[in-house]
């Protein structure tokens, strides 16, 4: 398509330019011609004057001035006239003789013009400069009568005697020929006229159609609600682009069904503009923004070097901005937030379509752990996408029994000893390396593998509690239990090791909206119902409610790992703890202290009242459990 | 200074259209000739030359001849024979009246002419700038 647009142009440019040489050749061939003319007349009016000098010579005594003969004898002034005019033609327009006096004024000698003749001594105005030339020359001059009417060129040759200018003879030619060369190249300029005004013509009809085609191109790649680009812009974008050069963010407006359903769709659509808008305000130029679906954008951000944080800054201020913001609607004010999720090295995807799936995955686990929330893909850098698993490695580690559980001790901090472990998922790689789960699990989230993952974990927990005869915990999502297929194959593990379910507790993951809490409730109920313990995990960030407590049966409060380990330096993470543990007593819910890392923090953790306890600095995790029960000493020592 | 008003006067004679150069010639002998006076009453034996008049400042073209302060006299041979000031906007009128005139403009061989007769000047006590004085011819 461009190379016929280059031939258009190289096509059109060769005529122009050929119409353009035409024109010039034409108008150089006139001047030219008319040039040569004057040359042919120049030479033959240089003729004339020389036999007219003679004549006048003829005619005038060597000894008497030409002023006196002429004057004295008017015979000899009308035989010299009569002689002059016939010179005359419509060419040679005046033929006539002038002299200077002695005041410098032009007189008439002879004139043997047909027509505005003058007489005898009477005065004639000339541009004096140029005649006085004669005089101070003695040579013939030839002068262009740009300003006078009716004449193109006048001819003067000096009549010398005795080495003196007596008078001047003067040929005037009319501007006859000349125009009649120009009357009769006209037609051919007016063709050439005729031809760049088609041109041009042209020329503007392309540049209008060029300006719609433009227009109704740019429409079609504009979402005409947003002003944004939209998924024809995406597809022509992905063909040029270059994924090195981009991170992917993809963004989502929270709730946004609630706005169109409380508000109506106008509030909506104005939500989705103003969003746009600063979206647009926080991106530079050479950053673009798509809208992707409905409140979905896809941003693709320009990165000068390799690595870049702008996709960091960018996101975090965009994300601010419009949680300050307040969105007026008929004047009600609309608060909204955006989840986003980010793919930060779309260059180690296959292609960028892949990328921007990861960049969706992400704003999933964005907005399964509570929304308003950015999700990196590989959050501080940590890994890089290339080692993550995919689905088939995940799907083949499970199916060779490559995936295990270590097993972290919880310590019941009055008595010092190990009284619990809680199961942490690994895979081990075909090089037989352990890989922690945020490098296989994503990738299968929402996939029947996850399922199946849920499933191995339990039956080697289930396997381990036979073993020990200990209680412990796994990691559950709440959606895990809202999932239905999730649930019953929980369900179902659990009634095939009905003797062991009392020592199994399901550790929640406190980090995402109940959506249906009835349902919740009520699933719950049904895993306690077999002696199931449920624990609610790192209480005290993210979605902490204190309201769970009233709405679902929690037997344990596990305190977030985040506040643990600020204990000693925090006087606020000290008091949220503290109200935490308290609000757990009252309960007659157990506390669990995670992240205790020091000495120190063991110390505060105890004089706060929490019951149990888990963190490095009293065990690691370990792929193996002792089965005797082991005091705080030795499962730290173990750990090391 | 003189040189370049006589500079200034050759470029009136040669530049611009006829009837430009016209007005600005006339312009030029109407101020001169009547420097003092507020408004020029100025009749016209040709109606096609009124519209140049008309265009110059001071001037007022003037039906009847008995109000006017100058006669300009194109196709005219016959003139009342009171003492106006007459000037002559042909060769031929100009050959006719020339002892009755001050001067007279007329085209010859494309050029503009331009004659004061120093006689009659002086018998209406005219005295032309020194920018004119070329102009002026003692003996017709």
């Amino acid at each position: 398509m461009k190379s016929i647009s280059r031939i258009y142009f190289f096509l059109i440019a060769s005529i122009v330019a050929s119409v353009i040489y035409l024109y010039y050749g034409v108008t150089t061939t006139n001047v030219k011609l008319i040039k040569n003319l004057e040359e042919i007349f120049v030479v033959q009016a240089g003729n004339f004057a020389e036999n007219i000098e003679e004549e006048l010579k003829k005619h005038a005594a060597p000894d008497k001035r030409l002023y006196d003969v002429l004057k004295e004898n008017a015979a000899v002034r009308n035989e010299l006239e009569h002689t002059l005019s016939a010179l005359v033609t419509p060419s040679f327009k005046y033929v006539y003789v002038l002299y200077r006096d002695d005041k410098g004024k032009y007189r008439y000698l002879l004139d043997g013009s047909k027509e505005d003749k003058g007489s005898f001594d009477q005065k004639l105005d000339v541009d004096k400069q140029k005649w006085n030339r004669c005089y101070e020359t003695k040579r013939d001059q030839v002068l262009m009568q740009n300003n006078l009417e009716g004449l193109w060129i006048t001819y003067l040759k000096p009549v010398v005697r005795n080495n003196s200018v007596e008078g001047v003879i003067a040929i005037d030619f009319s501007t006859r020929l000349p125009s009649t060369i120009a009357q009769a190249t006209r037609p051919l300029e007016n063709i050439f006229i005729y031809i760049f005004a088609a041109i041009g013509i042209l020329l503007l009809i392309l540049l209008y159609q060029t300006v719609l085609s433009i227009k109704t191109k740019k429409e079609s790649i504009i979402d005409p609600l947003t002003s944004t680009y939209n998924r024809n812009f995406l597809r022509s974008f992905l063909k040029s682009i270059n994924p090195a050069r981009y991170q992917i963010m993809m963004l989502d407006i929270d709730h946004f069904k609630k706005i169109n359903d409380n508000f109506g769709h106008k509030a909506g659509d104005l939500v989705l503009r103003e969003v746009a808008t600063a979206i647009k305000n926080e991106l530079r130029e050479k950053d673009r923004i798509i809208r992707f679906g409905g409140e979905e954008f896809l941003i693709f951000l320009y990165k000068q070097k390799k690595e870049c944080l702008a996709a960091q800054k960018i996101s975090k201020r965009l994300k601010e901005s419009i949680e300050k913001r307040i969105f007026m609607y008929e004047n009600t004010p609309i608060h909204i937030t955006v989840s986003i999720g980010i793919t930060s090295n779309p260059e180690h995807f296959k292609s960028v379509p892949d990328a921007i799936k990861r960049a969706d995955e992400m704003l999933y686990i964005a907005k399964r752990e509570g929304r308003n929330k950015i999700i990196f893909d590989n959050p501080n850098q940590e890994a890089p996408v290339s080692e993550k698993k995919t689905i088939s490695e995940v799907k083949e580690a499970i199916e060779e029994d490559r995936v295990i559980c270590h097993y972290q001790p919880i310590v019941d901090l009055k008595t010092e000893q190990v009284v619990k472990y809680e199961a942490l998922v690994r895979m081990i790689d075909k090089d037989r390396k352990t890989l922690l789960p945020y490098l296989f699990l994503e990738s299968i989230a929402y996939t029947n593998i996850y399922t199946d993952l849920t499933k191995r974990i339990l039956t080697i927990v289930f396997n381990q509690i036979k073993l020990h005869r200990l209680p412990i915990s796994i990691n559950l999502n709440i959606s895990d239990i809202l999932d239905n297929k999730i649930f019953t194959i929980i369900v179902d593990e659990i009634e095939d090791n009905i003797q062991l379910a009392k020592w199994l507790v399901i550790e929640l993951l406190e980090n995402e909206h109940i959506s249906n809490i009835e349902n919740m409730r009520e699933r719950l109920l049904k895993l306690k119902s077999y002696g199931v313990k449920i624990a609610i995990d790192d209480f005290g960030s993210g979605f902490s409610n204190f309201s769970i407590f009233q709405d679902l049966p929690i037997d344990i409060l596990k305190i977030d790992g985040s506040l643990i380990k600020d204990l000693d330096s925090s006087k606020i993470a000290y008091s949220i703890t503290e109200s935490i543990t308290h609000f757990a007593k009252k309960l007659e819910i157990e506390s669990v202290a995670e992240f205790i890392h020091s000495e120190e923090i063991l110390r505060i953790v105890k004089d706060i009242g929490i019951e149990e306890g888990q963190g490095f600095y009293l065990g690691k995790p370990s792929d193996s459990i002792k089965s005797e029960k082991r005091s705080l000493k030795q499962a730290s020592e173990i750990s090391a | 200074m003189k040189k370049l008003i006589l500079i200034l006067i050759s470029a009136l004679f040669l530049s611009a259209s006829p009837a430009g150069k016209e007005r600005s010639i006339y312009r030029t002998i109407l101020n001169a000739i009547f420097p003092d006076k507020a408004v020029i009453h100025v009749w016209l034996d040709n109606p096609k030359k009124r519209a140049i008049f008309e265009k110059i400042r001071r001037v007022k073209v003037v039906k009847d001849h008995k109000r006017a302060d100058i006669l300009i006299l194109y196709n005219s041979f016959d003139v009342p024979a009171d003492n106006k000031i007459i000037f002559a906007d042909g060769y031929l009128v100009f050959e006719h009246f020339k002892n009755r005139l001050v001067g007279g403009f007329y085209w010859q061989k494309g050029r503009p002419n331009l004659v004061f007769i120093k006689k009659n000047l002086k018998d209406h006590n005219i005295s032309l700038p020194p920018t004119l004085k070329e102009y002026i011819e003692d003996d017709m």
